[in-house]
This record gives C-alpha cells, structure tokens and sequence, in this order.
C-alpha cells in the first residue's frame, strides 16, 4: 500500500507539473478528503442494519449452517481455514451476499477481515493469505444480477434493460477465476 | 431471466424479515443482538475511515493533475486499432478507481449514444464486470489494519483486466 499510495501522489504531482493542472489540483484533493467521510456516512446506516442482522443470524446458528454448507466448496480456495475454521462462516456470509447482489457483502466482508486479523499475531501488519483470497473474490463482485447497471438502463429508456446481465455473468466469472488463478500462483504459505 | 430479476427484487425484503424471524423462533433475544450488532458496525466504519481518506487524496490526485487522461488517451492510441470503441475507454480506468464515477460515465455514454447502441451494451457489461478494486482493497485491509497487501493489487487488476477482456469479446460476439 506505501508503494501505491506514494506512487499515486508522485506521479500526479510530476503529470501536475508539466500540465499546469496544479491549481485545480488543491479542491480536488480537499474534496477527496470530504468525500471520503460523506462516503463513509452515507454507508454507517447500511453496515449498522447488516452487522445488526448478521449478529442475530449468527446466535440463532442460521451463519454457521451456511458456512457448514458451503464449507466443502470455499475450503478448497481457503487452505488456511482448515486448521482455523472461525472466519469461515463471514467469508461465506459476505461472498453469497456479494454473488445475490446484496449490499451485506462489504460489511460481512470486514467483520471476516477481523476475525483472521484476531488468529494473527497483534503487532503483524502484512495481509495473511485467505485475506487476499477474499479481497479478490469480493474485488471481482461476481454478481447474477447486475442490478444497478439495469436500473440505470431502465431509467434511461432501454427496450431490453436486462439484456446486458448473461454477458456481464460472464465478464465477472472470468475476473473471478482469473484473480483466483493469479492469488493461488502468488501464495506463499500454500503448504501452511 | 424474468425469475432471476424477481429474485433481485424479493430476496432484500425477504432476508430482512426472515432473519429476526427465525431467531425470534430459535429464542434469540433479537432486538438486543441487532443493537450488539449495529454497533459493531459503527466500529467498522470509525476504524476504516482514515484509510479510506487515505486512498480517495491520493485518487482524486491522480485525476485532477491530468494523469488520469494522460493514461486514457494512451490505452485509446492502442485499443482503436483494435476495434475497441474510445468512448469506452475512460470507463476501463475509471471502473476499478471510483465506483460513482464509473456509474457516472457509463450513464453519460448511455445518455449520448443511447442505452441500447452497441456502445451503450459495452460500457453497461463493463459497467458490471468487476467492482471497484481500489476501494475494496483499501476498505478491506484498513479494517483489519493491515497496512501491507502483498499480492492483492496485483491479483485484483488482473481479475479486472481479463474481466473486461472476456467483457469485450462477448459483446464482439453477441452485439456486433
């Protein structure tokens, strides 16, 4: 993330100099600040309602059921999960919200982040590998339903709004697998 | 494809009524677990917010000092030739940035061309294709408070990058 976020300021601040765009720069860069709270605030009711859910499905056992179903098909991509099995039943949660197009996936998703931040030693800050496993699953947001970009095609007049959804399925699983493919090349710990 | 966007439609109001439900049925004392719950949630939020700060500075950087285009209109150089609309090519490097802003673009070449123009039918598949990387990968880490992501990035681009390569050539098939 250092080399990203340095890289990302660098090479703006170099574009900058040579475009003489460093003027309007100095909003933006303030309005990215602000927008990042207003982002986040907008989004705090939504993570509240899902980890409220979440937390009754979780004491009436209706989380572990999942994650006992599901089980067989994510161990697999999760090697890690075999010998600490906790984080299973969220990383379950959050990619079948993500996959029904619902808006529990990031929030699910973080409380997962959590819980295999808790099996790391405190002071660790280098991501473990089903973390990475799971940032590219919910990074490729393989969805059945793209509802948002049919919504908005409906909205603009479309005659067919839901034409585009088998095409975009199939975008989404090849991102899906081809992240897989590169994750599971890059592991480090794929004996651990 | 008429079940499937029914589902889209019942399966919210279903899952928000059928989850206190059954553990109201399991003996659950579900008001106090949706508050323990909720506020959990609140936590998340606090926690993740200056990483989130963190990476939108840098974005927003990236776009108003020009970069940003400077890098759309070398993609375009390449992918014209190719048969690759240029419209579409801001939408390539701004989805994994910026969700709104992707959105933002892809209603606007629906709005110019029409939703239901080949390059209309391009930019919605891409539309949905991926999420947005940059501030998954950011909100993801930041949570855990992970500050190294190892080969993250790398994984998540090139899901992107063969999502919208499959993207593409499925539309070149169906809809040209």
């Amino acid at each position: 993330m250092n080399s990203l976020w340095m890289g990302l300021l660098v090479g703006s601040a170099v574009v900058a100099f040579f475009t003489g765009n460093a003027g309007t720069m100095v909003d933006s860069i303030l309005g990215g600040a602000a927008g990042a709270v207003a982002l986040m605030i907008e989004l705090t009711g939504i993570y509240c309602l899902w980890m409220g859910m979440e937390k009754i499905a979780d004491e009436s056992g209706l989380v572990n059921d999942l994650a006992k179903f599901l089980g067989p098909l994510l161990r697999p991509l999760f090697p890690f999960l075999r010998d600490h099995p906790q984080p299973l039943s969220a990383i379950a949660a959050s990619i079948i919200s993500n996959v029904l197009g619902l808006s529990s996936g990031t929030p699910l998703g973080l409380k997962a982040m959590k819980e295999m931040k808790n099996l790391m030693p405190p002071d660790e800050d280098e991501a473990i590998d089903p973390m990475i496993t799971l940032i590219v699953i919910n990074a490729a947001g393989f969805c059945i339903f793209p509802s948002s970009v049919v919504a908005l095609r409906a909205a603009l007049g479309s005659a067919n709004p839901s034409i585009v959804a088998g095409p975009t399925a199939i975008a989404g699983l090849v991102a899906t697998a081809a992240g897989l493919a590169v994750d599971v090349a890059l592991r480090r710990g794929r004996r651990k | 494809m008429k079940a499937i966007e029914l589902l889209g439609v019942y399966v919210f109001p279903l899952i928000i009524v059928a989850i206190p439900l059954y553990g109201w049925v399991r003996g659950v004392r579900v008001y106090e677990a949706f508050i323990r719950g909720a506020e959990e949630g609140l936590r998340l939020v606090f926690d993740t917010l200056p990483y989130l700060v963190a990476i939108f500075v840098a974005l927003s950087c990236f776009r108003s000092s020009g970069a940003m285009s400077l890098l759309s209109r070398c993609l375009e150089t390449v992918l014209t030739p190719l048969g690759f609309p240029p419209d579409v090519v801001p939408l390539l490097i701004t989805r994994p940035i910026s969700g709104s802003g992707a959105l933002a673009i892809t209603a606007e070449i629906m709005r110019a061309r029409g939703p239901d123009s080949p390059v209309g039918i391009l930019a919605s598949i891409l539309q949905g294709s991926t999420d947005t990387t940059f501030y998954v990968i950011t909100l993801y880490l930041g949570s855990a408070g992970i500050k190294r992501g190892r080969h993250a990035l790398v994984a998540c681009l090139a899901g992107d990058l063969a999502g919208f390569c499959a993207g593409y050539l499925v539309w070149r098939v169906m809809f040209r």
